[in-house]
C-alpha cells in the first residue's frame, strides 16, 4: 500500500528532490507536507506514550476482572449445590420405583463406568446444554473412574485437579483428542452413543 | 505495508526529522524472526499432516492459524530479498517488475492479516461449539464441513486481500481494514469469556480451588493480550496514516513503524506456542516427528 502512494508522491515530488540515488525516494513518502515541530503543547511522543499505556492498562483491567470473576460466590454455596444436587438424585432414582441413599449408589462396587455416567446424567438434568461435564467423566478411563466414584463424597479436590484443567485451550483440546481418538469406536456420535446406555443400564440395575 | 527500510545515504537535508527521528531495527533482526517464525508454523503443519490422530477440526484450525502465520513471515522474508535484489543494482526501482512484484507481496500481506484473523475467530468459534453444544459438536462440524469452512474463509480473504491492495489509497478500505481488528477482538472476548463462565460456575460446583481459576484467566489473558500487543499498534499506524500524515505527534508514532511491523511478526512467533504447542497430542506428535524418526 505504501508502495502505491509512494509511487505517487515521488512522481509528484520527483521534480524537487535532485538527487539521483535509487534510495531517497523511498522517504519521500515522508514528505507529504513537511511536518513542522514548532510549537508542540505537549510531549511528541504523546501519542506513543498514550497508546502503550492505555493498551497495558486494558489488559490488565481484564485480568482483573476475569479473576474477580473467580472470585465472586460466597464458599457456603457449595454445600448448599450439593445437597441440592443430592436431592436431584434422590428424586431420579425414587423415579424408577427405588428409592436409594445417594452413598448406597456410591459405595456399591458394580459397574464403575455405568455409575459415573449415571453421575453424569444428573449434571445433564441439571443444566441442559451444559453436557461438557458428561464429555470429561466419559472421556477417562476405566482406573480413574473407579477412583472418582469411591472418593467422590469426601476428595472434590482430586477431582477437581483430574476433571477440570482450567488452561482453556488445554481444556477443550485434550478431552477433545483424547476422548475421540481412532481408536474410539464411532467418532462420528460417541457422545450420543455413550449417553443412551447408562440410563438403561442404571435403570436395570436399579430395578433388580 | 512495505516500508522498504534505508540502505542508501540518508538524504535528509530536505526532511525535518530531527525531532522524531525514524527508528530502523537492523534487518537481520526482522530476517531472524521471520525464519523462526516459517520453521516453527511448518513444523505446526508436518505435526500435523503425518500423524493421523491429529486429523480433527480443531487441528485443522491450528493448521490455517500456521498458515497464515507463515505467509506473514514469508511476505517478510520476500520483502528483503526484493529490498537486496534493488540494493546491488539488480532490479530497476521503479520498473513494471518492480512494481508488480510489490503489489503481490502486499496482497501477500494483507492475505496473511486476514487469514490471520480469521484463523483466530474461527479457532474461538470452535472451541464455543466443543463446550456448549458438546453433544452435537461431532455431527455439526464433520471433517467435510471443516475443509468447506476454511475453504470459504480463505477464498473469501484472497479476495479482500486482492481488492484491498487495488484500491489500497481509498479512505473506506482502510477503514473497513482498520474496523476488523476491533470487530474480531470483541467477537473473541465474548466467546472465551462465555466459556470463561461456564468453566467458573462447574469449578464452584465441584471444588473451590482458586488457583485454577487464576490459571483459566491467566491463559485467556494471555490469549488475547497477544493478539492486542501485536495488531493494535499496526493498526493505529494505518488509521493515522489516512488521517492525519502531517499531524506532527501523528507523524512521531508513525516513526515507529518498524517497531510495529517486528510486533507482527513476533506475533507469527508466539501464536504455535500458545495455540498449537498447548496440546499434548501435538506436542508429543512433534517430539516423535524429532526424535524418533528410527521408530517408524
Amino acid at each position: 500500500v505504501e508502495m502505491s502512494v509512494q509511487r505517487l508522491i515521488s512522481n509528484r515530488t520527483s521534480q524537487q528532490s535532485a538527487s539521483n540515488s535509487d534510495y531517497t525516494w523511498e522517504y519521500e513518502y515522508y514528505e507529504i507536507g513537511p511536518v513542522s515541530f514548532e510549537g508542540l503543547k505537549a510531549h511528541k511522543y504523546s501519542i506513543v506514550i498514550g497508546f502503550w499505556v492505555g493498551l497495558a492498562v486494558f489488559v490488565i483491567f481484564m485480568f482483573f476482572v476475569l479473576t474477580l470473576l473467580t472470585k465472586t460466590g460466597a464458599p457456603h454455596q457449595d454445600n448448599a449445590e450439593s445437597s441440592e444436587k443430592r436431592f436431584r438424585m434422590n428424586s431420579f432414582v425414587s423415579d424408577f420405583g427405588k428409592p436409594l441413599e445417594p452413598d448406597k449408589v456410591f459405595s456399591r462396587q458394580g459397574n464403575d463406568e455405568t455409575r459415573s455416567l449415571f453421575h453424569c446424567y444428573i449434571n445433564e438434568v441439571e443444566h441442559l446444554d451444559r453436557a461438557k461435564a458428561c464429555h470429561q467423566t466419559t472421556a477417562i478411563d476405566s482406573e480413574v473412574q473407579l477412583r472418582e466414584a469411591i472418593q467422590r463424597g469426601r476428595q472434590p479436590e482430586e477431582e477437581l485437579n483430574r476433571l477440570m484443567k482450567f488452561d482453556i485451550p488445554n481444556f477443550v483440546n485434550t478431552d477433545q483428542s483424547s476422548s475421540f481418538g481412532e481408536d474410539d469406536l464411532l467418532i462420528s456420535e460417541p457422545p450420543i452413543v455413550l449417553e443412551n446406555k447408562p440410563v438403561a443400564q442404571a435403570s436395570h440395575k436399579d430395578l433388580d | 505495508k512495505p516500508l522498504i527500510s534505508a540502505h542508501g545515504p540518508a538524504n535528509d537535508s530536505a526532511r525535518n526529522n530531527s525531532d522524531c527521528p525514524h527508528v530502523v531495527l537492523p534487518d537481520e533482526v526482522f530476517f531472524t524472526i521471520s525464519v523462526v517464525g516459517v520453521l516453527e508454523n511448518l513444523l505446526v503443519l508436518l505435526a500435523v499432516i503425518r500423524n493421523k490422530n491429529l486429523q480433527s477440526p480443531m487441528y485443522l484450525f491450528i493448521c490455517s492459524l500456521a498458515v497464515s502465520d507463515m505467509l506473514g513471515s514469508l511476505y517478510k522474508i520476500l520483502e528483503n530479498i526484493l529490498i537486496m535484489f534493488r540494493n546491488t543494482g539488480y532490479l530497476e526501482p521503479r520498473g513494471t517488475f518492480e512494481t508488480t512484484a510489490d503489489d503481490i507481496i502486499d496482497s501477500l500481506f494483507v492475505l496473511s492479516l486476514l487469514g490471520s484473523i480469521s484463523s483466530l475467530s474461527v479457532i474461538a468459534a470452535d472451541r464455543y461449539l466443543t463446550i456448549f453444544h458438546a453433544l452435537q459438536y461431532h455431527s455439526i462440524m464433520t471433517m467435510r464441513r471443516t475443509v468447506i469452512i476454511l475453504g470459504v474463509v480463505w477464498t473469501f480473504c484472497t479476495g479482500s486481500g486482492i481488492t484491498m491492495v487495488i484500491f489500497s489509497h481509498h479512505v473506506p478500505t482502510v477503514l473497513t481494514f482498520a474496523s476488523l481488528f476491533p470487530l474480531m477482538l470483541v467477537f473473541i472476548l465474548g466467546l472465551y469469556v462465555h466459556m470463561f463462565l461456564l468453566a467458573r460456575s462447574h469449578a464452584r460446583k465441584i471444588s473451590r480451588l482458586p488457583r485454577t481459576n487464576m490459571k483459566g484467566a491467566l491463559t485467556l489473558t494471555i490469549l488475547l493480550g497477544v493478539f492486542i500487543f501485536c495488531w493494535a499498534p499496526f493498526v493505529l499506524h494505518i488509521l493515522l496514516m489516512t488521517f492525519c500524515p502531517n499531524n506532527p505527534y501523528c507523524a512521531c508514532y508513525m516513526s515507529l513503524f518498524q517497531v510495529n511491523g517486528m510486533l507482527i511478526m513476533c506475533n507469527a512467533v508466539i501464536d504455535p506456542l500458545i495455540y498449537a504447542f498447548r496440546s499434548p497430542e501435538l506436542r508429543q506428535a512433534f517430539k516423535n516427528m524429532l526424535f524418533c524418526s528410527r521408530c517408524q
